[in-house]
């Protein structure tokens, strides 16, 4: 009971924070709100004992990412009159979400087909780092390189973009 | 005694944390003053009684607590305003969480963790909630809505995410070479020893001691790399614009922050609560000759102690006699103690490992206080970088160092898992 409680708190924060992300008028309201989801959804993770990805979301993504897009909106000191005009905002958002309607309804389907329960008891090691480690490395160690390349394919882009001006 | 044992690690992460504060401001105070060849705070008193200045951090604290909170009224975003020190202040606070003061405890079957939070998360946690504090330091001079906090709080982003690289890697070559991210793990670790040498951090990996401590003084925005809220600059950086308790908090977290890698530094690299070459259980069975020992050793030291206070505390102000106060106060606390320790260690009470377990508080106190005296001794000796080498430095020289001293790293412990006895 108790794990549903805290369940149903971090999910409506972060469905909350999500909508405030897409539809806040400046940059710097959607990347706070990103934040907020972001820490959500490691509470999330923290939840189901996956205590790797907790800590893994919190630094990658909440501590390093997200002060990297902060810094460039500080750094790029938008003006309220240079953020473009969005007047009909709310009708586009309500048309989008029902043309995704129906991919939402099979999400949810597909939840409640599955058998993943929040107050599952997990396994001995399940979710810590030691047994990720072995599993990415030794089940799904192809998958995990290839993935590597493709991010130092992004790095690579990245230098020469930042290089050509020189 | 179940609840206290539980609560116990929390309450001590409340005094490290946020009671050593004061005293880490008077000691930043006397120590400045000593370096520069002055006195330093020492007239502040409460009927006659100093405490050699810390009455005067614990006065500043009240004028901070009880001064006028005030609004700017060019403020737009008064939320984000708001909230940005209570950020940098919890962030810096639940990085303190998973410190271990000592070792597990096991009474009547029962193990208690003598961290906060004893997560198997370990060192991650803290790294974690370092990266989150920067998010105080950006919203507080994003929402100031000035140029000069602006650029102190861009200054310090920069700052931090780019020595948090080089502090990941430097801590990567520590797991590799313990083993383990269990903060208490490490410290048993460090308990062994090779060729009469304790195999401390610090010994066996001289070179990510040194990149760690230097990006944990750059991750705490202390000088010599404070160009965040460099005074000759930019005023005051990311918080020229706060007041009061508001500041109270920056400032507040700054220490906390300082403390947490001070703790972090002092647990990975030497050797945590353990005295070297002996582990717990050494502790608990020759828990009597050690009594002896510090008994010798308070004894020793509160004489001397006595006889250079004797000799220096001089106060024409102090109508009462503060050195006789301070005398027969530190004789009588002398006195007991070495009655209490006395007792026991002649075998009368059976509480050896309640005994070893304030013992390892003593020395995680002890070494927390000496790296202390460490930060501030380099803050007040080395002047600021400038912006640019602080950068050069963190990417040109410590990540490249970083990284091969992982490789060495790996390579070594490779050999010795596969060639070695």
């Amino acid at each position: 009971m108790q794990n549903e409680i805290i369940f149903a708190i971090l999910a409506l924060l972060t469905i909350v924070s999500s909508i405030v992300m897409i539809s806040a008028h400046r940059p710097i309201d959607s990347a706070l709100a990103f934040i907020v989801a972001l820490i959500c959804i490691a509470a999330l993770f923290g939840l189901v004992n996956a205590t790797f990805l907790f800590v893994v979301q919190i630094i990658i993504y909440a501590g390093a990412i997200l002060s990297l897009i902060l810094f460039i909106v500080m750094f790029l000191n938008i003006k309220d009159e240079n953020l473009p005009d969005e007047k009909n905002k709310n009708w586009w958002l309500l048309g989008t979400s029902l043309i995704v309607a129906p991919f939402g309804a099979i999400l949810i389907d597909l939840i409640v087909r599955s058998d993943i329960a929040v107050n599952m008891v997990p396994a001995e090691g399940f979710g810590g780092i030691k047994d990720v480690g072995l599993t990415l490395f030794s089940k799904w160690v192809l998958p995990f390189e290839l993935v590597s390349i493709l991010l130092l394919v992004a790095l690579v882009g990245a230098v020469t973009l930042a290089k050509r001006d020189n | 005694m179940n609840t206290f044992l539980i609560l116990l690690p929390l309450l001590l992460t409340m005094l490290y944390s946020l009671a050593t504060v004061p005293l880490l401001v008077w000691m930043e105070r006397r120590i400045a003053a000593f370096i520069q060849d002055r006195v330093g705070p020492n007239r502040c008193n409460i009927g006659g009684i100093r405490l050699g200045g810390i009455i005067q951090s614990v006065a500043d604290m009240m004028k901070l607590v009880f001064k006028e909170e005030f609004l700017p009224s060019h403020i737009k975003n008064k939320f984000y305003y708001l909230i940005a020190p209570s950020i940098a202040f919890v962030s810096a606070f639940l990085t303190f969480m998973v410190i271990p003061y000592a070792d597990n405890i096991t009474v009547n079957g029962q193990i208690y963790y003598m961290q906060a939070l004893p997560t198997e998360l370990g060192v991650l946690w803290f790294l974690a909630f370092a990266g989150l504090g920067v998010y105080g330091i950006i919203l507080g001079g994003w929402a100031s809505h000035n140029k000069f906090a602006i650029l102190g709080s861009m200054r310090a982003t920069a700052q931090v995410i780019s020595y948090e690289v080089a502090m990941g890697l430097s801590l990567v070559s520590m797991l590799i070479t313990y083993g383990t991210i269990h903060l208490n793990e490490m410290v048993t670790y460090q308990t062994q020893s090779f060729f009469l040498i304790p195999a401390w951090g610090v010994i066996i990996q001289p070179l990510a001691t040194i990149i760690f401590i230097v990006t944990a003084f750059a991750e705490t925005n202390r000088a010599p790399f404070d160009a965040a809220e460099s005074e000759s600059e930019i005023v005051a950086g990311y918080h020229t614009e706060y007041g009061a308790m508001k500041f109270g908090l920056f400032f507040v977290a700054e220490y906390i922050a300082m403390a947490a890698s001070g703790a972090l530094i002092v647990t990975i690299f030497f050797g945590g609560y353990q005295l070297p070459y002996m582990t717990t259980n050494d502790l608990i069975n020759n828990f009597e000759t050690i009594l002896w020992g510090v008994i010798i050793f308070a004894v020793i030291t509160s004489i001397l102690f006595l006889r250079w206070m004797n000799k220096n505390n001089r106060f024409e102000f102090s109508s009462n006699g503060e050195t006789k106060i301070y005398t027969t106060l530190i004789i009588g606390f002398t006195v007991f103690t070495t009655i209490l320790m006395a007792y026991y260690a002649l075998g009368f009470g059976e509480t050896h490992k309640v005994g070893v377990m304030i013992l390892q508080f003593v020395l995680f106190t002890i070494k927390l206080f000496v790296l202390h005296f460490v930060f501030i001794w380099v803050r007040w000796t080395l002047p600021r970088f400038r912006y640019d080498q602080t950068q050069k430095l963190g990417w040109n020289i410590l990540l490249p160092l970083s990284l091969a001293n992982i490789f060495i790293t790996a390579i070594v412990v490779v050999i010795g898992v596969n060639y070695g006895n």
